[in-house]
């Protein structure tokens, strides 16, 4: 019966949305769960692992330290969505903090795993890769909206006054 | 409008182990704590006290010597700012001491602290500077290059102050005193009848000029630069006997075609009014002499071209005397300084052209008075356009009268 449920989410997974079934159980099976309760820590900035999560179930915070114990969050995540994607690709160390926000529950793909299922079906792999470029593309206009919305805190908290400086 | 931007931030620690909290910029702004640079960076003094008794204060970044005029609330404020009292803090002590609150006073004084490098806010500064720019514009770019070429120009010392003392022991003490002034009025006096004698026959005193008109208007520059050069050293010398120091000394092209001797007094500033005034006043003053003293020279000379050179450049010390001393237009001369020494009102002109521009139409509509202050803007602005005028008119005519006598 889990498989079942397991299934029905992963077909909600936008980056496994294309997927074929068999292709499909072939990943349920090799998706590992873990839960987090809430403020529990699924890794570090700076720690290694070529993991990809899914979230299934709570929220996760996406955070960087900026000062003593202050972090701040780049993205709140929900079922569904991914974590630790860049570190699948690029194999560097993990590029931000990710804590469960709430109790949480999260399945794992680890990097042999996926090479696998990439290998038994590049028609599927494609699909997935697809899937995962429009991830990527969505993350990177957050970012680019985040760092505007960072600038014009920066310039509404300082009281700088551009406009008149522009013009000296 | 829009909202205020906010930030979500994730503070670790705590029984629950982290905390996710918004910041919104407003609260950010309000918390906070403008921190002015430290004590021996910067020094205060009063130069004005205007209507209804309150003080115009001149702020000096002792570090870039650069100055801010601040009126009595802006050094209330500043006085605050401290690194401890935060936006909110000083907002609710203005509040209590002046007894209202206009809510652009105080962003308006952080940014002209920020601007003269007053507040210890580096990194913002910084950034003041990144967004100044525009790299879009395609020919200001060039323009800014060349202009900047130009600027380079500057033959400065900055290590003059030293010389200055030793010029002024050397006799240069002697132009601040009764004597000279008496001199100056008994120079003037007999250069004005040498003047009107020449006046009466100009057309056969000129008439060698236009034989050699090359070397005469050379040679005219040269006297004109070598005088302004005097004018300035003047100025350098009033500071030293007011006990203040001169910055330097050099030779720039003003507005980058100007060629210019310069001096920089800025420390006057933190003297008495009475100093300033006569500090100002000291430098034109060199024309009024030289101009004098030149007529009567002229007047003895036989006819010829150095008779008429010498008389040509009394007239243009004259010229150099009222330019000097011409108050209005917005042109920050020497007379510009002396009248808003005067007056106590050290941003004349700024505050002039901003009541003109805005505030004017208002209040004439609504038909309500104008205050002292305010008549002193409308008339500062009104006398600008009206010399202006006089000056086109008097140009126009008088080259009518050479085109067509």
């Amino acid at each position: 019966m889990k498989a079942t449920a397991d299934l029905a989410f992963l077909r909600a997974v936008g980056v496994f949305a294309e997927l074929d079934g068999a292709y499909l159980q072939a990943l349920a099976e090799r998706l590992r769960p873990r839960t987090l309760k809430r403020g529990e820590v699924l890794f570090r900035e700076g720690d290694g692992g070529r993991e990809l999560y899914v979230v299934r179930a709570g929220t996760m915070l996406v955070s960087k330290p900026v000062l003593g114990h202050v972090e701040q969050v780049l993205a709140r995540l929900g079922p569904g969505e991914l974590i630790g994607d860049i570190s699948l690709f690029d194999g560097a160390p993990r590029s931000a903090t990710v804590t469960a926000e709430s109790d949480a529950e999260v399945y794992c793909l680890d990097h042999e795993n996926l090479q696998l299922l990439t290998e038994a079906s590049p028609r599927a792999a494609a699909a997935f890769f697809f899937q995962l470029g429009k991830t990527f593309s969505a993350r990177l206009r957050e970012s680019g909206r985040l760092v505007a919305e960072v600038t014009r805190w920066g310039l509404e908290a300082t009281g700088l006054d551009v406009e008149s400086t522009g013009r000296h | 409008m829009a909202r205020d931007s906010r930030l979500e931030l994730l503070i670790r620690g705590g029984p629950d182990g982290f905390e996710v909290r918004e910041v919104s910029s407003a609260s950010a702004y309000l918390q906070f704590r403008p921190r002015r640079v430290p004590d021996h960076e910067w020094e205060l003094a009063e130069v004005a006290r205007g209507e209804k008794g309150h003080g115009t204060f001149v702020l000096r970044n002792c570090r870039t010597d650069r100055y801010l005029y601040l009126s009595e609330q802006e050094r209330f404020m500043w006085q605050q700012m401290d690194g401890q009292a935060s936006l909110q803090d000083i907002a609710t002590s203005y509040l209590l001491r002046f007894e209202s609150l206009d809510l652009e006073v105080i962003p308006a004084l952080i940014g002209k602290l920020q601007g003269a490098d007053l507040l210890t806010l580096r990194l913002a500064s910084r950034l003041r500077e990144l967004l100044a720019r525009h790299p879009a514009s395609r020919g200001a770019r060039p323009l800014e290059l060349a202009l900047r070429g130009l600027e380079r120009l500057t033959l400065a010392s900055h290590d003059v102050h030293e010389r200055f003392v030793r010029a002024y022991g050397l006799g240069g003490y002697l132009l601040f005193g009764v004597p000279s002034v008496t001199v100056l009025v008994v120079l003037a006096a007999f250069g004005l009848v040498a003047a009107r004698e020449l006046a009466r026959e100009a057309h056969v005193v000129a008439v060698p000029l236009a034989r050699h008109p090359i070397l005469a208007l050379l040679g005219g520059k040269a006297l004109v630069l070598a005088t302004m050069a005097a004018h300035q050293i003047v100025h350098g010398l009033a500071c030293v006997h007011y006990g203040r120091r001169v910055r330097a000394f050099g030779f720039t092209l003003l507005h980058g075609f100007l060629p210019s001797f310069f001096v920089d007094v800025t420390d006057m500033f933190m003297a008495s009014r009475r100093a300033r005034v006569v500090a100002a006043i000291a430098g034109p003053l060199v024309h009024l002499a030289l101009g004098a003293l030149f007529f009567l020279i002229a007047f003895y000379l036989p006819g010829g071209f150095l008779q008429a050179f010498v008389a040509a450049s009394a007239t243009l010390q004259l010229y150099a005397l009222l330019f000097s001393l011409y108050p209005f237009c917005f042109m920050e001369m020497d007379g510009y300084h002396i009248l808003v020494d005067l007056l106590g009102m050290p941003t004349l002109a700024r505050d002039s052209w901003r009541f003109v521009r805005f505030r004017l139409g208002r209040r004439l509509r609504q038909r309500q008075p104008l205050s002292r202050t305010e008549s002193i803007w409308v008339g500062y602005v009104g006398l600008s356009f009206v010399s202006v005028a006089i000056f086109v008119i008097a140009t126009v005519a008088w080259l009518v009268g050479v085109i067509a006598p």
